[in-house]
């Protein structure tokens, strides 16, 4: 454990070492992380490129995912090095608490009374704003599904066959899913008895998957007609050819945040919480839901038709259902252990 | 005197590079690993992680859906690699050549996209699926995919070389003259390779099961994709507990359920083969 602790703060110290020493020039600079990949590209375009540009700033990005951006703010407590940090697993809620965060008051925020309400709520407990939602709701087969799903109890409906895939809960994405239908069937984070039980009667006619790529070959590949997953990958299955549609269940729609956040004891607040209002900007957020069908959080971003039919939007916005992250975490994995017991033949 | 003392030295020399990669590349962090699965976080001794693994059907169940997998794919690849060996070892230098390098050549592609191919073959409208079908023998539906039958297939493919290779080593070495003498005696060619080439080629056919049946224990891609998230054994149980849930200790406690299990299956095997056959 003291090892692991060690390397991760050495590659962490690397990491931005050798950015900051290049940087310290006349021009300010703000340390910032993405997540890699497609999201990163977009991220730097969309938020990155143009700030610098307007504000004469450099942005340093460094790319390290949700939980591994915690432990690195854990480690740098007494010298923090990241000025902006984005979380997309709830961790804001978990650094908030543990004082490695700044509360930032929303008359700060040019955007923030634009927001919807769940977006801002964060921020009274120190958390950030969360400027982009992705969506979990029923992605479907249009060409090959008797009707169109409504409702998460659908999954259960005998229309779909054995067309069903079910996402394994080691998959972030597919615990959403799971909690969701478990809270349909009357669980909660303290008994998800109700959503295991009614998940065994699905078993037989599923295949069971563990990551993400596998939804979107079971759609092409494995005649699969109907899965409970987000909004941005059946944007992303439609693209690389398949006619599937995203539909929110009716009984509510859990969601991933992600959140833009500023860290504590670090110099260059005010030009920090400049760029996290720009995130928050309705032309950013509707950027992001062109290109890769992210809800918007601020209530002004105005999307086009095609966008607005593919993503979560408006009211349905405002009424999305969150999972405690900290609770959560503490059940977690136990859960697990529970899912792999349930489904294991 | 000093010529022996020399020898020794020179044997230690030789010997230091393999012993040290060893002792570092493998020893050092493996027992690491093997440690944790017996720590308490306080740094003191506990066997708790592995009675949880022990007094678990669940997990007693994935133990042993690993050794009977392990031992299907040890006696197919042994079934079908024996006769194939030993029309190698008696065929044609040029023949044997071009035998070796089919049977080599899977191994030069990763078994990742070996996996894939298969994915594609048993999957739902794959080739196999589809051909049982319109043979009349499964609905339209059907899949091999995630299934134990699915496992297998592709396991033997991928361990296959190993068997053959060990069996045929070992085949190569017997002096065919025996066989002759065998057939001037009157067996025929069934006759003499079950009472002659069988039971001299048998260390061949023990190291090449030792080999397939321990990789197949410890393979875990194969199995995770050919037979899904239903389906665990043990190796893919500690990669799952390492990288998805982060329980480093279950899955040191694992491995060593694991390695013993291994080891005493094994270790009688080789005992009862080599108090057979010298």
């Amino acid at each position: 454990m003291n090892a692991r602790k060690l390397i991760s703060a050495l590659v962490c110290a690397t990491s931005i070492a050798l950015p900051m020493a290049a940087a310290y020039a006349q021009q300010q600079t703000l340390v910032v992380n993405s997540w890699g990949g497609a999201y990163e590209k977009l991220h730097r375009k969309l938020v990155f490129e143009p700030f610098e540009k307007a504000n004469n700033v450099k942005i340093q990005v460094v790319t390290v995912y949700s939980a591994d951006t915690l432990a690195q703010l854990r480690a740098q407590k007494s010298a923090p090095q990241y000025d902006v940090v984005h979380f997309s697993g709830g961790q804001e809620v978990v650094a908030a608490r543990e004082g490695l965060l700044a509360p930032i008051k929303p008359e700060e925020l040019k955007n923030a009374a634009d927001l919807y309400p769940f977006a801002a709520a964060g921020m009274a407990r120190g958390e950030g704003p969360a400027h982009l939602v992705t969506a979990m709701g029923l992605l479907y087969n249009e060409k090959k599904v008797p009707r169109a799903p409504t409702s998460w109890k659908d999954l259960w409906s005998k229309d779909y066959g054995d067309h069903l895939v079910l996402i394994d809960l080691s998959n972030s994405y597919g615990m959403l899913g799971f909690l969701m239908m478990n809270q349909v069937w009357g669980g909660s984070l303290d008994d998800t008895a109700p959503g295991l039980t009614k998940v065994r009667e699905l078993l037989d006619r599923s295949v069971v998957i563990s990551s993400t790529p596998e939804v979107q070959q079971n759609f092409a590949q494995n005649d699969a007609w109907i899965a409970p997953f987000s909004q941005d990958y059946g944007h992303i299955i439609r693209q690389g050819g398949q006619p599937v549609k995203f539909v929110p269940g009716s009984e509510g729609t859990p969601a991933i945040y992600f959140t833009a956040n500023l860290v504590a004891n670090r110099p260059n607040q005010e030009l920090a919480k400049k760029l996290i209002d720009f995130e928050l900007s309705p032309e950013v957020q509707a950027e992001f839901a062109r290109e890769m069908r992210y809800s918007p959080t601020n209530r002004k971003t105005v999307l086009d038709a095609a966008t607005a039919a593919d993503v979560v939007t408006g009211d349905a916005v405002a009424s999305l259902v969150r999972f405690d992250p900290v609770k959560l975490e503490s059940i977690r994995l136990d859960l697990i252990e529970k899912w792999k017991k349930l489904i294991a033949r | 005197m000093r010529n022996a003392m020399s020898n020794r030295r020179d044997d230690v020399i030789l010997l230091s590079p393999g012993l040290l990669l060893l002792v570092l590349g493998f020893l050092v962090p493996a027992a690491t690993i093997l440690v944790l699965g017996v720590q308490d976080p306080e740094g003191g001794f506990t066997l708790g992680y592995l009675a949880r693994f022990l007094g678990d059907p669940h997990y007693l169940a994935i133990a042993w859906r690993t050794i009977k997998l392990s031992l299907l794919i040890t006696l197919i690849c042994a079934l079908a690699g024996f006769p194939l060996a030993y029309v190698m070892a008696r065929a044609g230098a040029r023949l044997r050549l071009w035998l070796i390098i089919c049977i080599t050549l899977p191994l030069m592609t990763s078994v990742v996209v070996r996996t894939f191919g298969w994915m594609v073959l048993l999957g739902r409208g794959g080739l196999v699926p589809d051909v049982l079908h319109s043979l009349g023998f499964v609905r339209r539906n059907f899949t091999l995919m995630h299934t134990e039958t699915a496992i297998v297939v592709g396991m033997a493919q991928v361990l296959f070389p190993f068997m053959v290779l060990s069996i045929l080593g070992v085949i190569m070495k017997i002096d065919w003259r025996i066989e002759e003498a065998c057939r001037v005696m009157g067996c025929s060619l069934l006759q003499t390779v079950r009472r002659v080439v069988l039971p001299l080629s048998l260390p061949g056919v023990v190291a090449g099961s030792l080999l397939v049946f321990t990789l197949s224990c410890s393979y875990f891609v194969t199995p995770a994709l050919l037979g899904g998230a239903r389906l665990p054994v043990v190796a893919g149980s500690i990669y799952e507990t390492a990288t998805k849930t982060l329980d480093w200790p279950f899955a040191a406690a694992q491995s060593i359920v694991l390695l013993v299990g291994v080891m005493l299956l094994l270790i009688p095997y080789v005992r009862l083969s080599r108090r057979h056959h010298g």
